[in-house]
């Protein structure tokens, strides 16, 4: 019987900021192809779970494994490239939502993606957003339109890893539907999302609920 | 035709002008009476310690010792630049006063050189005021850029992170934040360059006026610092926001919070 490497990995992961745990021996794996999602009260560290994956929150103790290999500061630059990750309100900064998507295919590790640009009109239509939105300001979006437009911009990089953090808490009901059909179809797609919306939970293989002692629950 | 001198107690007496600023400030309880007397006193102090120290190099003329009086300015600049931007010493002493001084040299040695066409580059009358306002210069750029840098990245810290997270190295992260910050600085010298003769006569020129020269030579002058300024800012921003950056990040490419002072 041959073992699957968990395409993401925590062991005994302790976070502290400022003398307080944030997170507490947090342990968890998420399985190539598998949706889950983590629930529990606010400020119990669940966005630092996805902070921690990405290397912009360095753990005091444990470790973090992506596909394999541990997090460091020799892999963090090649390992983040495996990831897409869709912030809670994300911030668009300036110039036209066009000009947004384009820039990551500016990146040296993003050079030879500028092809995905092409399903750009596609996956606008699939979020429900208007192609003219393309030429509006990004300080202009809505709420709920730099939600979908992150969103985009995670498909657009051909990523199989999602980190998701409350990726349709300013989405309609219909928008809500929207994404979680589409997040269901991308194929061989590894998704860890924070949630706490009914919908999400229900297309989960697993939840894992933070709770405020350390001890989280899996279901 | 040479410049009046001002006789000591002349000048003393000239200080009952600050009457007006200081009357006004207590009219208006502005709280900066204390603040504003300080400076008055050091700009006092600062500046007849190097009328008589500046005396002393221009009567000496020597290359050595003008070399070090510009090295003694630049540790100044680095260490205000250091305090204004509330960086730790350790970490940024050497990358900016390595920004100030490139900042500094090529468009001084660039105007005493091949500009005056002076036989000796270190020559005290022209190296040290010269150098002095495009250092002055570089201080205030350097001071306003780095600021602006940092505490972009602050405020914007989740389109910076979202960045890394796209696959940006740190200098594509923060491309856009170092153009921003090089904006901010370089701005106040473009728009004095677009308003000079016209809305004030520049100190360069006032000065070049009373010590006796033909005033289209104290306009060529002014034109050829302005350049000096203008370079000087745009090497040392740009270098200094760079060199700082290696000294200001972590490994994982996120900003280090221990290279500031709280």
């Amino acid at each position: 019987m041959t073992v699957m490497t968990p395409a993401i990995e925590m062991k005994d992961v302790l976070v502290r900021f400022q003398g307080k745990t944030v997170l507490n021996r947090f342990s968890m794996q998420l399985f190539p192809g598998e949706k889950v999602v983590l629930t529990g009260d606010s400020g119990l560290g669940k966005s630092t779970v996805l902070r921690c994956i990405l290397g912009f929150v360095v753990p005091d103790e444990g470790r973090i494994c992506i596909q394999g290999q541990e997090l460091s500061t020799g892999t963090v630059w090649t390992l983040r490239r495996l990831l897409a990750y869709v912030p809670q309100e994300p911030e668009l900064g300036n110039g036209t939502l066009e000009e947004w998507f384009k820039a990551p295919f500016s990146y040296r590790a993003n050079l030879g993606l500028r092809k995905n640009l092409d399903r750009l009109p596609e996956l606008l239509q699939s979020f429900a957003l208007p192609r003219d939105l393309l030429r509006k300001e990004v300080s202009t979006l809505s709420g709920g339109e730099k939600q979908r437009a992150a969103l985009i911009a995670a498909f657009l990089l051909d990523r199989k890893m999602f980190l998701l953090d409350e990726p349709t808490s300013a989405l309609d009901r219909n928008n809500t539907n929207n994404v979680l059909e589409f997040l269901s179809k991308v194929p061989d797609a590894s998704i860890l999302a924070v949630s706490h919306e009914r919908t999400f939970l229900e297309i989960a293989d697993r939840i894992i609920e933070l709770c405020p002692a350390g001890e989280d629950h899996a279901r | 035709m040479h410049a009046e001198d001002i006789d000591m107690l002349a000048l003393a007496g000239y200080y009952a002008l600050l009457v007006i600023p200081f009357g006004m400030m207590l009219w208006l309880r502005i709280p900066i009476i204390g603040k504003t007397l300080v400076a008055v006193i050091r700009m006092t102090a600062q500046l007849l310690f190097v009328g008589f120290y500046l005396q002393v190099v221009f009567r000496l003329d020597n290359p050595w010792l003008n070399t070090l009086w510009l090295a003694v300015m630049l540790a100044v600049a680095d260490l205000s630049i250091i305090r204004g931007c509330s960086l730790k010493l350790r970490r940024f002493i050497f990358p900016l006063f390595i920004a100030l001084f490139a900042g500094t040299a090529v468009p001084l040695f660039a105007f005493v050189g091949p500009l005056l066409s002076r036989p000796g580059l270190m020559d005290a009358q022209y190296v040290i005021p010269i150098g002095g306002m495009i250092l002055g210069n570089c201080l205030r750029a350097d001071i306003i850029g780095i600021r602006h840098f940092y505490e972009a990245i602050k405020n914007r810290e989740k389109s910076f992170l979202h960045a890394l997270a796209q696959g940006a190295r740190l200098g594509e992260a923060t491309r856009p934040f170092l153009r921003d910050a090089c904006q901010a600085a370089l701005l106040p010298t473009v728009a004095t360059m677009a308003t000079i003769g016209l809305v004030a006569l520049p100190g360069m020129m006032t000065g070049v006026i009373l010590g006796g020269a033909d005033p289209m030579t104290a306009i060529k002058y002014q034109i050829a610092i302005m350049i000096a300024i203008f370079t000087g800012t745009a090497i040392t921003v740009i270098l200094a926001i760079l060199m700082s950056v290696k000294s200001s990040f972590t490994w994982y490419g996120t900003l280090d919070p221990h290279a500031f002072r709280q």
